[in-house]
């Protein structure tokens, strides 16, 4: 196990260098010169040359390279050009509303998909399996804003819920108003996916023996198959379910946008519309990491739940 | 975002390349389909729309006429833009057949350009053992990362446009492409005929392009349109966060961004692209169900 946990750490280190390596590139193509924006419109050519010299502009570029990671190393990622707040800072500001988005939205989505892929599979063949499949392909075709829009135009508009911003944190009234639309659209692309993989995990649970025992000590249909058969289908069910939480951090990148709510995503996308390259970095670095580290989890999480994997 | 950009198993890959030997079978099947035929039905309507959108349209899909701004459709004033006009007085019909043509246009662009790479890598890493794992794991790399944020970093890099767009849809195309190729490149190099070729004397070049490649590139081609609704979905998002296609482009995404100040008077302005962008995704997605149906043995029964 330790050992599996080592390896997965040694693939990340090469891809932990090349996402540095980008938010290192996004501050090399600041079209202004740093030095003679540090040195101010008087300075004299000399001047701007000895702050260059200070700032280690003049140096090769790897050495430049070097100076960033161990800048990064000690959490030093720069200044926001607009807000001129560090940017660890205003990262601080935003990392928590988009894990409590991403939390709401997994709440009810992935209840609401194995329930859906349970009754999928369970009533098989038949319409409502058709029905609920359908749905399914259609949650993953639909695009992420038109439910946000929807729901703006008829839920927002009709003055039912709040649709624009935070309004505090998810543990009071306000907050947990103000996360209700964006979360549900959050989480609406996430049901398809988690009901079609239910479902055809379950279907292969439902065909084992220990079902047919099950069934034979004359268990009821749904007993059979929820505390039979869902609870062996559930393993590669929340690894799926794992692995599918990073694309959720991309959905929250449009989500975030869209109902103004303050994150990572929405600060990302704002700091590169705006070219405010410090931050664009930062928030690139941040949800590339946060990725990283989601799916580190998981990888660890599934060798502890199936050990085969961890052996192979 | 969806789950048909979760990794297969290897094996799965090459059950749907041996399956897809036999395509003509394949393809009676998906046509007594009836989803998967209206599906196949639609796409070529729409793709036709695409290529014809300058005969087609019925006006000129930038000509402003502030007259006729937000005007519903069906209201007497515009009756001649059947889904009325957008907030500068523009036909929306003839945008949302601009819309469709440079949307499909980038996607196609960009995917046919990035499932190339992704093609060419798919078959060093079958030719090339030793190149197999290093490549391979490149790719496996890609595949794990969310990609939107290539799209984020790219247009942060490269500054927002088309070009950043182009870039971003190609690089996402290239990995899953370059699994599929590797898959069926590997089950050719089982084939007789490499060795024959190779006994009689050819170089690599040649048994690459001349005999490898060309009997990959059926199978590929069919993976590469199935990514398109992928493409779709993806550049239609990083338009409508304003970080592609740049108004006043007649693109579906950033229509329906731009639609949006409008939701509560003219919602019609970004509803309308946004369900043609469904609609065509959709469709992909449903053939592309159909197909891999098809193609796996097992789900079959």
């Amino acid at each position: 196990m330790a050992r599996h946990i080592a390896q997965r750490l040694m693939i990340s280190l090469p891809v932990l260098l090349g996402v540095l390596l980008i938010g290192f590139l996004l501050l090399q193509v600041v079209p202004t010169d740093p030095a003679t924006v540090v040195a101010g419109p008087t300075a004299t050519q000399a001047e701007v040359a000895a702050i260059r010299h200070d700032m280690g502009l003049d140096q090769p570029v790897w050495v430049q390279f070097a100076r960033y990671l161990s800048r990064v190393a000690r959490l030093d990622l720069g200044r926001s050009m607009i807000s001129n707040r560090t940017v660890v800072e205003e990262i601080g500001f935003t990392l928590w509303p988009t894990v409590e988005l991403m939390l709401a939205s997994l709440i009810w989505a992935v209840p609401a998909g194995i329930s859906l892929g349970t009754i999928a599979a369970r009533k098989r063949g038949t319409l409502v399996d058709r029905a609920i499949m359908a749905l399914s392909v259609m949650g993953v075709s639909v695009p992420i804003f038109w439910i946000g829009l929807l729901l703006i135009q008829y839920v927002g508009g009709a003055g039912l819920l709040p649709f624009q911003g935070r309004d505090g944190p998810i543990w009071t009234l306000d907050g947990l108003h103000s996360i209700i639309l964006p979360a549900f659209t959050l989480g609406a692309v996430f049901v398809g996916p988690v009901a079609r993989m239910t479902r055809t995990s379950l279907l292969e649970t439902l065909g084992a023996d220990y079902v047919r025992t099950a069934r034979a000590k004359g268990a009821s249909d749904w007993r059979v198959t929820i505390r039979h058969a869902l609870r062996n289908a559930l393993i590669p069910i929340v690894t799926l379910v794992g692995l599918q939480i990073g694309f959720l951090l991309g959905g929250s990148v449009v989500t975030e946008t869209m109902f103004s709510w303050p994150g990572v995503g929405r600060m990302a996308v704002g700091a590169i519309t705006s070219s405010d390259f410090p931050l664009a970095q930062g928030a690139i670095l941040i949800l590339a990491v946060g990725f990283m580290t989601i799916n580190l989890i998981v990888d660890v999480l599934y060798a502890y739940l199936d050990p085969r994997i961890a052996r192979s | 975002m969806s789950d048909a950009s979760l990794p297969l198993p290897a094996d799965a890959d090459q059950l749907a390349i041996a399956a897809l030997r036999r395509k003509n079978a394949i393809w009676r099947r998906i046509l007594r389909d009836p989803p998967a035929a209206l599906a196949t039905l639609f796409l070529v309507v729409v793709v036709a729309a695409a290529i014809f959108a300058p005969l087609i349209a019925p006006f000129d899909p930038y000509a402003s006429n502030m007259r006729l701004r937000l005007c519903p459709p069906g209201a007497a004033r515009c009756a001649a833009n059947w889904l009325g006009t957008d907030q500068t007085g523009r036909d929306m019909v003839s945008r949302l057949l601009f819309g469709l043509r440079s949307t499909l246009g980038i996607c196609i662009l960009a995917v046919a350009i990035g499932g190339g790479f992704g093609a060419v890598i798919g078959l060093f890493a079958a030719y090339y053992r030793r190149l197999e794992t290093p490549l391979m794991r490149l790719v496996d790399i890609m595949l794990s990362f969310p990609p939107i944020l290539f799209g984020l970093a790219i247009a942060a890099v490269l500054g927002t446009g088309l070009t950043s767009l182009l870039i971003a849809l190609g690089v996402t195309a290239i990995p899953s492409i370059a699994r599929i190729s590797r898959a069926a490149a590997q089950s050719t190099m089982q084939q007789e005929y490499m060795e024959a070729g190779r006994a009689v004397g050819l170089g690599d070049g040649a048994l690459i392009w001349r005999y490898l490649a060309i009997n990959c590139w059926p199978t590929i081609l069919i993976y590469l349109t199935l990514q398109l609704g992928q493409a779709i979905l993806l550049g239609a998002a990083l338009s409508f966060l304003g970080l592609g296609a740049q108004p006043p482009t007649a693109e579906l995404g950033s229509m329906a961004a731009d639609g949006r100040k409008f939701l509560q008077i003219a919602p019609y302005v970004s509803t309308v692209p946004c369900a043609v962008i469904f609609l065509v995704v959709l469709a992909f997605n449903v053939l592309g169900d159909a197909l891999r149906d098809a193609l796996d043995p097992k789900l079959r029964q």
